[in-house]
């Protein structure tokens, strides 16, 4: 079902609910206060009768002229009312009764034999019904008389009626008038949630670079069609993301895959010196485990993308890795002519995964030693500062440009300078180094002057 | 026929550089966009191999600077993206080929045999000068239906002087185009080729092709 007609179904339900148990309880009160308005009307004029037999000592026989004439009171009052003899036969009888023969119930007898008033409703064939009221006249403590008060009850009914007829017209025209008002405001406010609807079959349909074009107004539908709007925008970078990183791993693939089949295939053109296919196979080979690191790379990011990178969370000595490191970093250094040093260790521990953070020094050195020149110098150093313990390796290397220190932790990314020193690199150490660093919860920065050098350093909380 | 390849990957460029040498073509090589640009706008290249991920200046920006500056040596582009756009892009800024890695090398050189011809105006593939042919795929060449067997240098400047039928070709025209960028002052090994050339092609035979231009050069025609 749709939310326009949902919506007006339940606010025309909740509504008609409402309107019913108002007119309900408007009738009730109303028709209960009529008769209360009309018994405390008749008490008020029994209790006049009374007082005024009981001051004149009126006897159980009067006609209703004398008695007219002599309490006029009586004569003006708009009730009609019977006088019986304590045995329960009228001995008068107010005019305006006309025919009506309305005879003194039993419980009314009985009750006055006791000394109370009753109040009673009575029908008549004719369908008039009417209240009576009556009390008993007592003289020196004996019943002389019973005065019987009563009064019709057809205005009363009359009006309620009216009213019964009144609500019964008018709450089903309002519930009516409340649903159209109530289906023309559902279908104004859920507009803007149809042209949503649009553009997000067209945003699915594969154009991430459209956006809502709802107004940017501080209600619900602006405020959802600016969070939708900053999905899509995150979507549309993740996308962008996703593309580049499978066109950057695609050419970095390519890449040794081009030098194999070039080399391999020129080598096959014609008969060649032993020593030529030697120079291929060496070469094949360097390209081979090219691949091999960048698929087990890519392997690694993938896998740790997805959360499936398992981090041990023991204690790490830190100090005692960076000391460990130093004499395998010297056989890196060796090679190239670096001399690897370590500077000022503090004694740190941090909780995390040790061969994971052996894996991250060992990048950082092996990068530090890599994009260094030779003669230079790496250093390691693990200060304690407060609760963090700061890991740096700095080379006197040839640096990393403004430009390109803000993406080197991009997957792929390798400035042009790395790229001519270092033509084996992945582009991907980093990355590894920037995720196995945030996985312990820390932080990792450069610093770095072109030609000078660079520092990475690394933050790790310390383990208290 | 001069080649220019601009390529980064060092390894890439240089198996490029072997198969074209031993095609006999003079090759140059270079890493770096921007510098690519200032080699091809001062030699005169017969093709230029140009890969689009280019340190320096982008390849796409090299094509444009290029045929901006009226250079209109047929230019093949190397892309290791096989996407479309790519292609699209690189023809439409004036590239007349494109191969995408990995490529075949016997494919690069067609490709390379191929943009060659279209630049000296022959349909066939087949180099034709009077009863002298020479067939750049098949590296052979005859003349009367005789087959000829040239070393690698020969071929190159034959080639170069059947291309340029008709024209008056000099020293350095022909040192830029078959020899290596670091030749230049022994012009007189251009000679001595010449006559090798000269005794296989001419000599017995009627009508001589290969021509000295007094004061130039060379020719190559049919009288």
């Amino acid at each position: 079902m749709p939310l326009r007609v949902r919506l007006t179904l339940w606010y025309g339900t909740a509504l008609a609910v409402i309107l019913i148990v108002f007119g309900s309880a408007l009738y009730a009160v109303l028709a209960r206060g009529f008769r209360d308005q009309v018994d405390r009307s008749l008490e008020e004029t029994a209790a006049v009768a009374v007082r005024a037999l009981e001051q004149h000592r009126v006897g159980p026989f009067l006609p209703f002229d004398d008695l007219a004439a002599e309490f006029p009171e009586l004569a003006v009052l708009d009730k009609s009312f019977q006088i019986f003899s304590p045995a329960g036969k009228v001995t008068i009888q107010s005019p305006n009764l006309g025919r009506l023969d309305i005879p003194l119930s039993r419980t009314a007898l009985e009750t006055a034999l006791s000394g109370r008033a009753t109040f009673e409703s009575a029908r008549f064939r004719d369908g008039s019904s009417f209240r009576l009221l009556s009390a008993p006249i007592i003289l020196d403590g004996a019943l002389v008389n019973i005065i019987q008060v009563g009064t019709s009850l057809r205005p009363v009914e009359e009006m309620l009626q009216r009213l019964l007829l009144v609500l019964l017209v008018s709450l089903p025209a309002a519930l009516a008038a409340a649903l159209g008002g109530g289906w023309f405001l559902a279908g104004r406010a859920l507009r803007p949630v149809e042209s949503i609807t649009l553009a997000a079959r067209r945003i699915a349909a594969g154009d991430l670079t459209q956006r809502l074009t709802v107004a940017h107004s501080p209600d619900e539908i602006g405020r959802l069609s600016a969070t939708f709007n900053d999905m899509i925008a995150r979507l549309e970078a993740s996308f962008r993301q996703v593309r580049q990183f499978s066109a950057d791993a695609s050419h970095e693939l390519r890449t040794p895959l081009t030098v194999m089949k070039g080399e391999t295939e020129l080598a096959l053109r014609r008969a060649r010196p032993a020593e030529d296919y030697k120079l291929v196979l060496e070469s094949n080979l360097e390209e081979i485990d090219r691949m091999v690191r960048i698929v087990d790379e890519l392997l690694f990011l993938s896998r740790a993308d997805l959360g499936e990178v398992r981090i041990e969370s023991l204690p790490v000595r830190l100090d005692a890795l960076v000391e460990d490191m130093q004499r395998q970093a010297a056989v890196l250094g060796q090679e190239q002519d670096v001399q690897v040093a370590v500077g000022a260790v503090a004694s740190v521990t941090v909780q995390g995964d040790e061969l994971r953070l052996r894996e991250l020094l060992l990048n950082l050195v092996d990068n530090a030693v890599k994009y260094s020149r030779p003669g230079g110098k790496v250093e390691l150093t693990l200060v304690r500062d407060g609760t963090t313990a700061r890991l740096s390796v700095t080379d006197q290397g040839i640096g990393i440009t403004a430009e390109a220190q803000t993406h080197i932790f991009d997957r792929f990314y390798r400035a042009d300078e790395a790229r001519a020193h270092a033509p084996k690199g992945t582009g991907l150490g980093l990355s590894i180094c920037k995720w196995i660093v945030e996985a312990h919860h820390g932080r990792i920065e450069v610093q770095s002057t072109v030609g000078q050098g660079s520092k990475f350093t690394v933050a790790l909380p310390i383990m208290s | 026929m001069r080649i220019l390849v601009v390529e980064d990957e060092v390894k890439v460029a240089s198996f490029i550089r072997r198969a074209l040498e031993e095609e006999s073509y003079a090759v140059d090589v270079c890493g770096d966009g921007a510098k690519g640009l200032d080699l091809a706008q001062a030699g005169c290249y017969d093709l230029i191999v140009l890969d689009l991920m280019l340190p320096g200046m982008p390849g796409l920006e090299v094509l444009k600077a290029l045929r901006k500056e009226q250079i209109a040596a047929p230019v093949l582009i190397l892309t290791a993206r096989s996407e479309l756009d790519q292609k699209v892009k690189g023809l439409d800024a004036g590239a007349d080929d494109y191969l995408t890695k990995p490529f075949a090398i016997e494919e690069l050189l067609a490709r390379a045999r191929a943009l060659l011809r279209r630049g000296s105006g022959e349909a066939g593939g087949v180099l034709q000068v009077d009863d002298l042919a020479l067939n750049p795929a098949t590296r052979e060449v005859t003349r009367s239906g005789k087959r000829i067997e040239l070393t690698a240098k020969e071929y190159a400047l034959l080639e170069y002087l059947m291309r340029n039928a008709g024209r008056v070709l000099t020293r350095p025209m022909i040192a830029e185009h078959v020899w290596d960028h670091d030749f230049d002052t022994f012009t007189n090994v251009i000679d001595v080729y010449v006559n090798y050339l000269r005794n296989k092609i001419d000599r017995g035979q009627a009508r001589k092709l290969i021509q000295t231009v007094r004061g130039s050069g060379y020719t190559l025609k049919a009288e």
